[in-house]
C-alpha cells in the first residue's frame, strides 16, 4: 500500500509512492514536493524528490517523527498538475573529439553513427531526479537500441557537458569528473553554475530534448556560455 | 589575516554544510565532526556555523598578520610561539605570533576557529569546501586567509570544562535506526550487522567510510534499489555485503540498499574513528535517537551560554555521581 512512511534515520524520513520507475508515480512525487515546499513548514530542512519517493530532511529538535507524518497528511493529497511540459533544449555536438565512444556505441548495436545520433536525439526525456553529482539529471526514455555497457575502466577526467550512455541510461556530466559512461557527444551549455540560484538549468520534473549541432556551433555557443575558448 | 606557513595534510574551510540544493545533486558537505567544530566556534564567541579550518590528523602552522582570538579543538599538542598551550581553550594572538598545531593523538579531524570566522565567498549559501565540484579548494602552504571582523576583547581565555571534552575511542558502539531498506536484508543479515564488529578501512575519506567485517546477507530483493536519496550516516550495503557509512561529502543519491542510518548523535564518533578502528552497531528506535539528540543539544546550548559567560558551571555530587550544573549568571544593573 502506498504511500508508505519510513524513518531514514532521526533527521529524515522517506515517503514512498511506488516500487517501479514510471512517469505517473514520479509526477506524484514532484506534486508532493511542490506542495511541501510551497507551505515551507518551519521544521523543514529540504525535500528531495527521487524516482519513487520523497526524502524529507527535517529538524528533530523542532518536531518528532510522528508529528512530521501527521503534518504531512494534507500535502499527500497534492495532485500532479495537468502541466505544460517544460522542455529544456540541450544542444549536443555528437561524435569526434566530443563523443569519443560514439563509434563503439554504433558498432556494439550494429548501427551507423548517424543512426545513433538520430535515435538519441529523437525522444523527449523526462528528468526523474537529480543526484549522483551536482547538476546530474537521471533521464528516462532512452531507446534501448543504443544501450551500451559502461567502460570497463572509467576515465579519470570527463569534461563538463559530456553526454554519455551507461547501460539503458543516458545523461550528461554537468561538472567535470571521473566517469565510466560511453561518451557520444558534448553540450556547450553550462548546465550547472553554483553562482546562480537555482544552480541547475534542469530540475526534476522537466523534459529534455537533445538538439544535434555542428562543431562550429558548439564552439560559438561554448564561448558565449563559458566566456573562453574550448 | 593569517598565513598558512605549513600545511602537512588536507586542510579545508568548512561550516555546518550546504542545505537546500540536494535536489540539484549538490552534496551537503560541512564539518565531519559537527560537535568539535561547533565547540571550536563557541570557544571564540562565534555562532555554530561560522567558517573554520578542518584538518585531518596533522594540523597546520599559522602565522598571524593581525590580532585574532582562536581556539583549537582535537586531542592535539598546540604551541603558540613555541610555548605549549591547550586545545579546547581560546587564546589571543597578536601580529607575528606563530601557532603550531601538532598531530592528533586520537581521532581523525581537528578544528581551528577564529573569532569572527574565516572570510569567504559562500557558494550556494555555504563556505563548506567540496573538492569534487571545486567548491573551494584544499588549502596549501603560503595561502593567506582573511578573518571576518569581530570584537576580540573578552573572547580569549574561554575554556571548555574538562568533563565535556569529547573522548575519541578506536572502538565504539554506534546507534542506528534500521531502514529504510531493511527488507533488502535477510533476518540473518541484520543479525550479522548488529552482532558483529566492523573495522574502518583505509578506503575512507570525507565522502564515506568503508568497513570490513562479516558479510551481510541480502534478501531476494538484492543489493540494488531504485536510486533514492542518501542521508548523513546512511549505511549502504553493496553486493559485497560490506557496509559503507556515508558521511559529509556523500553524493545526494545512490542505488545501494541502506540497512540503517547512524543516529546523528553518534556521527562524530564515526567520523573520528581511524582506519583500523572498530565499530559495533546497536539498533535504536527513531524516538530514542531523537531524544538522545535533543538531550545533546540541551548540553550544547548550556556550553554555548557558559562560554559566553551567561551561565556558570558548578561541579556537584548528586546520588553519588559527579555532575556539572549550569546556573544563570545574574547580570548586575
Amino acid at each position: 500500500m502506498f504511500p508508505q512512511f519510513k524513518p531514514a534515520g532521526d533527521s529524515a524520513l522517506v515517503i514512498i509512492f511506488g516500487d517501479t520507475i514510471n512517469e505517473s508515480i514520479n509526477r506524484k512525487v514532484h506534486a508532493v514536493v511542490r506542495a511541501i515546499e510551497k507551505a515551507n513548514p518551519e521544521w523543514l530542512i529540504e525535500a528531495v524528490p527521487t524516482y519513487t519517493s520523497v526524502y524529507l530532511y527535517y529538524d528533530p529538535i523542532k518536531i518528532s517523527y510522528s508529528k512530521v507524518i501527521e503534518a504531512l497528511r494534507p500535502f499527500l493529497l497534492a495532485k500532479p498538475k495537468e502541466e505544460e511540459k517544460k522542455i529544456i533544449e540541450i544542444p549536443v555536438a555528437y561524435g569526434g573529439e566530443f563523443g569519443p565512444d560514439i563509434d563503439f556505441v554504433a558498432e556494439y548495436n550494429g548501427l551507423s553513427v548517424d543512426d545513433v545520433i538520430e535515435i538519441h536525439s529523437k525522444p523527449l526525456y523526462r528528468v526523474y531526479m537529480l543526484g549522483f553529482l551536482p547538476g546530474f539529471a537521471y533521464l528516462g526514455g532512452m531507446d534501448e537500441r543504443i544501450a551500451t555497457p559502461r567502460l570497463e575502466k572509467p576515465r579519470l577526467k570527463v569534461p563538463a557537458g559530456s553526454v554519455g550512455i551507461a547501460g539503458k541510461q543516458t545523461g550528461w556530466y554537468a561538472i567535470e569528473s571521473p566517469g565510466g559512461w560511453r561518451l557520444i557527444g558534448r553540450t556547450p551549455l553550462k548546465t550547472f553554475d553554483p553562482s546562480k540560484s537555482p544552480p541547475s538549468i534542469v530540475k526534476a520534473g522537466d523534459y529534455v530534448k537533445f538538439i544535434p549541432i555542428s562543431e562550429e556551433e558548439f564552439r560559438e555557443l561554448y564561448k558565449q556560455e563559458w566566456g573562453e575558448k574550448q | 589575516m593569517i598565513e598558512l606557513v605549513n600545511v602537512p595534510s588536507l586542510l579545508t574551510i568548512q561550516d555546518l554544510g550546504r542545505y537546500g540544493n540536494q535536489k540539484f545533486g549538490v552534496p551537503v558537505s560541512g564539518a565531519m565532526d559537527e560537535i568539535s567544530a561547533r565547540l571550536a566556534n563557541y570557544l571564540v564567541g562565534n555562532k555554530d556555523n561560522f567558517p573554520l579550518l578542518e584538518f585531518v590528523l596533522r594540523g597546520p602552522t599559522i602565522r598571524f598578520h593581525s590580532s585574532a582570538v582562536f581556539a583549537v579543538t582535537g586531542d592535539v599538542e598546540v604551541r603558540l610561539n613555541g610555548i605549549p598551550i591547550n586545545p579546547w581553550e581560546s587564546y589571543w594572538a597578536k601580529r607575528g605570533d606563530v601557532l603550531e598545531v601538532g598531530t592528533l593523538k586520537s581521532g581523525m579531524y581537528g578544528y581551528i576557529a577564529f573569532a569572527g570566522g574565516i572570510k569567504c565567498e559562500p557558494i550556494l549559501g555555504s563556505c563548506s569546501t567540496y573538492l569534487r565540484a571545486n567548491f573551494g579548494r584544499a588549502l596549501k602552504t603560503g595561502d593567506i586567509l582573511k578573518l571576518d571582523y569581530a570584537i576580540l576583547t573578552g573572547k580569549e581565555g574561554k575554556k571548555l570544562p574538562e568533563e565535556f571534552i569529547p573522548k575519541y575511542s578506536n572502538e565504539s558502539e554506534i546507534r542506528v535506526v534500521l531502514g529504510p531498506q531493511e527488507d533488502h536484508f535477510t533476518e540473518e543479515g541484520i543479525k550479522t550487522f548488529l552482532g558483529s564488529t566492523y573495522e574502518v578501512t583505509a578506503e575512507s575519506d570525507r565522502m564515506g567510510y568503508r568497513l570490513e567485517g562479516p558479510k551481510i546477507e541480502h534478501s531476494e530483493k538484492g543489493a540494488d534499489i531504485i536510486t533514492d536519496a542518501i542521508p548523513l550516516g546512511a549505511i549502504q550495503v553493496p553486493k559485497s555485503g560490506k557496509p559503507i557509512i556515508m558521511l559529509a561529502d556523500r553524493q545526494t543519491s545512490g542505488g545501494y540498499a541502506k540497512i540503517g542510518i547512524v543516529a546523528r548523535v553518534d556521527i562524530p564518533k564515526v567520523a573520528q574513528t581511524r582506519p583500523g578502528g572498530k565499530l559495533r552497531f546497536k539498533a535504536v528506535s527513531v524516538e530514542e535517537a531523537q531524544e538522545a539528540l535533543r538531550r545533546r543539544e540541551r548540553t550544547m546550548e548550556a556550553l554555548r551560554l557558559f562560554l559566553l559567560g551567561e551561565l556558570r558551571a558548578y561541579k556537584l555530587k548528586a546520588l553519588g555521581e559527579e555532575i556539572v550544573a549550569f546556573i544563570k549568571v545574574e547580570k548586575k544593573r
